[in-house]
């Protein structure tokens, strides 16, 4: 019975051992270490009780002063069964459905505090670093940005530090636990992975399609609708965020000639426009106009368009980072929109020729009729269209006519124009005359269309700014302009250039009044910040260019550069390996290199000591350099100045302060020439 | 050869201190350790409890270190009537000068022996311990400063203790060592009985030094080289001292025998003290062997079961331990 018992013990000893107060305290930083950068993910109840969870446990481990012999607080485990249903609960109610990311993303993180409030042994600890790595992943179902990337950092190296510290437990015999140690240690662990990172990085095949699927819900992301009314553009208009960002090859076209063009809408019910339903795609190209190939990477929107100068050439090349791999497809349709098979969820990169041309050749010269819509209401702008059109009957005089009522009858392009809810366009044009580039595009198309001129509203990013070799449109320069069908060809004009002409000429910051609410970065242009601002746009996007955006093909490139054959398997498994094996030894080389310098009296007594210990004299453990060689040489006494010598060059180097390295180099030939004076221990043994 | 301790010329100050220690030797016969650690427990700025019966040399000792150093000795006698003004002094009004004259006590000398400290009882103990703390007497609202250097060797009977106050475990740490002088070997003591009373030597004894050169002395001990090898040592010694759980630095109340470890203060202390040994020691260096050879004396009254029993435990706390 009782051997039964000691060896049941026994076996399970390591894993039911239970933590301490410092285990347990430090398992509670790297777990808020691991929560933080998915926080900001999560609803706000989810982020703050997760957190909060694991705070409570830290903050009820503080040893209890009247019975100091107790284990760590911890929480009845009833009560966590409890949380963790109300969590489920409050989770599904949050998110309205519960198998999902999101959702699940958002229970993993509460669970993961639920099990540390109740973590006491050594197998919950090893459990509880397995979910953290887990839970460290999740942030990159969200963003696969630098910044994400960085985020994730500390916790990395803190999973080295608690698995440091839940080793270290278990042999802390006479060594204190030093933290900075085990951080620093984690840290050159990591540096030390960092070119083994890199080698599979570079060679361990891509697949084309992931194993499994980034898994997407639904999200709400800033950008060009499918439909524009009054109010969307000039909301949208004061957000910094990047909508893509372009390289041209070769030389960037002037600002004027920068209209990207986006959704294209040609129905009108007085108040939206919207697109029309199907997208029939059309192969002719339009010939006129100089080319520029450029390639776009597109922030992801959750929408199928896709952005290109005016007017695009052919369908684009597509490079990366579409979610559902090779199926993708993108089309041009007839109205000149390019457009994709499935939604962009994933940063996507493409190239793209267009002809800068302000105007193209209708596909069929029918196509107009469908583009006469008026809409309900709005009629004071109808009537004084159709007034204007018999007083004018040339198209071109007419479109000249309308665009100088917007210059010259004090129209004003403002970024907060009131909210007109009723005939919208007749308010616009005839009461407040305050708007932003949809109700002048809207305005402009509708009287267009009273007046016979088929015409439709276009939606895109209107400019850009450069930085460094590459170009960034931002949300803030989404735009609306108007295309006419004059003469069988499609026309842009752009009715907000002749009100603001400096929208087009400078940008955003220069078109608007002073004092007018302005997106962040069209304030500050110029000064430092901005420029702060872009050079870590410019790392962020070689991040995406070069690090997210290395998918199968680029990998195949860069290998046939190599000279690798990618369909030769062999080459490459030789190739890790034989670098993965010099890494490996160029490291343990380095560490015993490094260890023989500093430590080579270390190494030298060590050898003394065995010599000594096979001679029959073994040194006590807590025993100091002085006090052995006293009773080495009080042994023999014949060999007392070499022991003498020994003990005081070898306590001088290890407890010494010698600084000089010849002076170091001096007590370490004495001490190796004095223990070269020692006979072998077979000689020594006798000789006493 | 350019072996730094032994090829340097021994430094003034060790063969200086080699003098005082030759010259201690022939009042206190055959206790070349106590004597040491008595030297050095005065160069680490410390002050030292002796706790031994009576009649084996405690105040002799005092008395001759205070001769050889050229200090300024007084004696206070612990009794239980003693008050905290018979200690630090009084002021007194003085009828000429129409003010109160401040007449300094016992305490301010250079080295003041407080014997049989446990007879006092507490108020005055606490007044004594205070003035060593603090190196300075507050009185009547006025701050005097002690002589510097200031030390205190204080003795206790262990034995009998009926009547007595024993110094409370916090009042202990205020000193910096705690030996035992016990009775001397036969040698020894033939030559006490042979040579006679000591005692009747000591007006003889030449100052080989004065309280100046005293505190270079002090000054050197903060000079001497501690390396991060033998803090490693320190600590582990600490750390053995609070008995190690899974947990390390809570486990202060470790269920190990222990039920009191050392505090950070006396790890500072113990160090200190290790230096003040390598320099008698002549060494520039303090080595695992000056920290082994000053633990008892300092961790031993700090360690549960009163100084014999703790100085037993730091004993195999010692051997417990190995070099880093």
């Amino acid at each position: 019975m009782l051997a039964r018992r000691s060896r049941w013990a026994g076996r399970t000893a390591p894993s039911t051992r239970t933590l301490g107060t410092r285990e347990l305290r430090w398992l509670g930083v790297l777990l808020v270490a691991a929560q933080l950068p998915q926080a900001p993910h999560l609803p706000i109840w989810v982020a703050v009780a997760g957190l909060a969870l694991v705070l409570v446990r830290v903050a009820i481990l503080r040893t209890d002063p009247w019975r100091p012999q107790a284990p760590p607080a911890r929480i009845p485990s009833w009560t966590l069964a409890v949380f963790a249903i109300a969590a489920a609960i409050a989770v599904r109610q949050t998110f309205g459905y519960f198998v999902g990311r999101d959702p699940s993303v958002a229970f993993l993180y509460i669970l993961v505090a639920i099990k540390y409030l109740e973590t006491r042994t050594a197998r919950d600890a090893t459990l509880l670093v397995c979910l953290a790595c887990f839970l460290l992943m999740t942030p990159f179902f969200y963003s696969q940005s630098l910044v994400a990337a960085l985020a994730a950092l500390p916790a990395v190296v803190l999973i080295g530090v608690a698995l440091d510290v839940l080793a270290h437990a278990q042999s802390i015999a006479t060594r204190t636990f030093q933290p900075g140690v085990a951080l620093r240690r984690s840290a050159v662990l990591m540096l030390q992975g960092l070119p083994l990172a890199f080698l599979l990085f570079v060679f361990f095949p891509r697949l084309a399609q992931p194993l499994w699927g980034l898994p997407t819900d639904w999200i709400a992301r800033s950008g060009l609708s499918d439909s524009m009314s009054p109010g969307q553009i000039s909301e949208l208009s004061l957000s910094d965020e990047v909508a893509f960002r372009v390289e041209f090859d070769g030389a960037v076209p002037s600002a004027r000639d920068r209209y990207w063009r986006g959704p294209v809408f040609a129905r009108f019910d007085g108040r939206t426009w919207s697109g029309m339903p199907f997208g029939v795609p059309d192969r002719s190209t339009p010939s006129d106009g100089a080319i520029v190939s450029y390639t776009v990477t597109l922030e992801p929107n959750e929408r199928r368009s896709l952005f290109a100068l005016e007017l695009p050439a052919a369908p684009p090349v597509l490079q990366s980072g579409s979610a559902s791999g090779r199926d993708v497809k993108a089309i041009i349709t007839r109205d000149r929109q390019v457009l994709l098979s499935t939604p962009v969820t994933q940063a996507l990169r493409y190239t793209q020729r267009s002809h800068l041309a302000a105007s193209y050749p209708a596909a069929s010269p029918n196509e107009g009729r469908l583009l006469l819509g008026l809409g309900e209401g709005n009629p004071r702008t109808i009537a004084f269209a159709r007034a204007l059109r018999r007083e004018v009957p040339d198209d071109h005089a007419f479109i000249a006519a309308i665009l100088s009522k917007f210059r010259d009858e004090n129209f004003v392009y403002t970024l907060t124009p009131p909210f007109y809810d009723r005939d919208p366009v007749d308010l616009f044009v005839f009461e407040e005359r305050r708007g932003f580039c949809e109700h002048y595009a809207s305005a402009f198309a509708l009287m267009l269309r009273a007046a016979g001129i088929p015409a439709r509203v276009v939606t895109g990013y209107q400019g850009g700014a450069t930085n460094r070799d590459y170009m960034i449109v931002r949300q803030s320069d989404a735009h609306a302009w108007t295309e006419a069908l004059l003469d069988g060809r499609w026309t842009r004009f752009d009715p907000t250039a002749a009100v603001a002409p400096s929208r087009v000429e400078i940008g955003l910051g220069g078109a608007l009044r002073a004092g007018e609410p302005l997106p962040f970065l069209a304030r500050l242009d110029g000064t430092w910040l901005t420029r702060v601002q872009l050079a870590w746009d410019a790392f962020n996007y070689d991040w995406r260019r070069n690090v997210i955006g290395f998918n199968r093909e680029r990998q195949r490139t860069l290998w046939n550069d190599w000279k690798l054959d990618p369909y030769a398997p062999w080459q490459i498994v030789l190739l890790v390996a034989g670098l993965a094996g010099t890494w490996a030894a160029l490291v343990v080389g380095g560490l015993m290199w490094k260890r023989r310098k500093q430590e080579r009296a270390l190494v030298l007594w060590d050898g003394l000591n065995r010599r000594l210990a096979r001679a029959g004299l073994p040194r006590h453990p807590y025993e100091g350099p002085i006090a052995f060689a006293h009773r080495a040489a009080a042994r023999w006494p014949q060999f007392a100045i070499a022991f003498t010598a020994i003990g005081e060059s070898f306590a001088a180097l290890r407890y010494g302060d010698v600084p000089a390295p010849r002076e170091r180099e001096a007590l370490l030939a004495t001490l190796k020439r004095a223990i070269e004076v020692l006979p072998p221990p077979g000689t020594l043994r006798g000789a006493s | 050869m350019t072996l730094r301790p032994a090829s340097e010329p021994r430094p003034p100050t060790a063969i200086r201190l080699a003098q005082v220690q030759a010259q201690l030797a022939r009042i206190v016969v055959g206790k070349d350790a106590p004597l040491r650690l008595a030297l050095a427990c005065l160069l680490a700025r410390g002050h030292l409890l002796i706790e031994d019966i009576p009649g084996v040399g405690k105040s002799t000792l005092a008395q001759a270190l205070a001769a050889t150093l050229g200090l300024k000795y007084s004696r206070i006698q612990f009794t239980s009537d003693l008050l905290p003004a018979d200690v630090l002094g009084v002021s007194i009004y003085d009828e000429r000068n129409q003010a109160f004259r401040f007449h300094p006590g016992p305490i301010f000398s250079a080295v003041v022996l407080a014997d049989e400290i446990n007879r006092a009882p507490p108020k005055t103990q606490s007044a004594l311990l205070e003035a060593m703390e603090e190196r300075q007497v507050s009185l009547d609202g006025q701050t005097r400063r002690l002589p510097d250097p200031f030390f205190v060797i204080a003795t206790q009977n262990p034995i009998e203790q009926i009547g007595a106050y024993p110094l409370p475990e916090s009042q202990l740490d205020r000193f910096l060592m705690a030996i035992e002088l016990g009775y001397p070997d036969p040698a020894a003591e033939r030559e006490l009985l042979v040579g006679g009373d000591r005692r009747a030597h000591l007006g003889e004894l030449p100052p080989l030094a004065d309280a100046a050169t005293l505190a270079d002395w002090q000054r050197e001990v903060t000079e001497i080289h501690v390396a991060p090898a033998l803090l490693d040592y320190v600590q582990a010694l600490l750390a053995a001292s609070r008995g190690h759980g899974s947990d390390g630095g809570d486990a202060s109340f470790g269920e190990s025998g222990t039920r009191r470890g050392l505090s950070p203060r006396a790890g500072l202390m113990l160090l200190n003290a290790a230096r003040a040994h390598a320099l008698i020691a002549a060494r520039p260096m303090a080595l695992p062997e000056d920290v082994q050879a000053v633990f008892p004396a300092v961790a031993g009254h700090r360690l549960a079961g009163g100084t014999r029993a703790g100085a037993a435990q730091a004993q195999a706390l010692l051997r417990a331990v190995a070099l880093p």
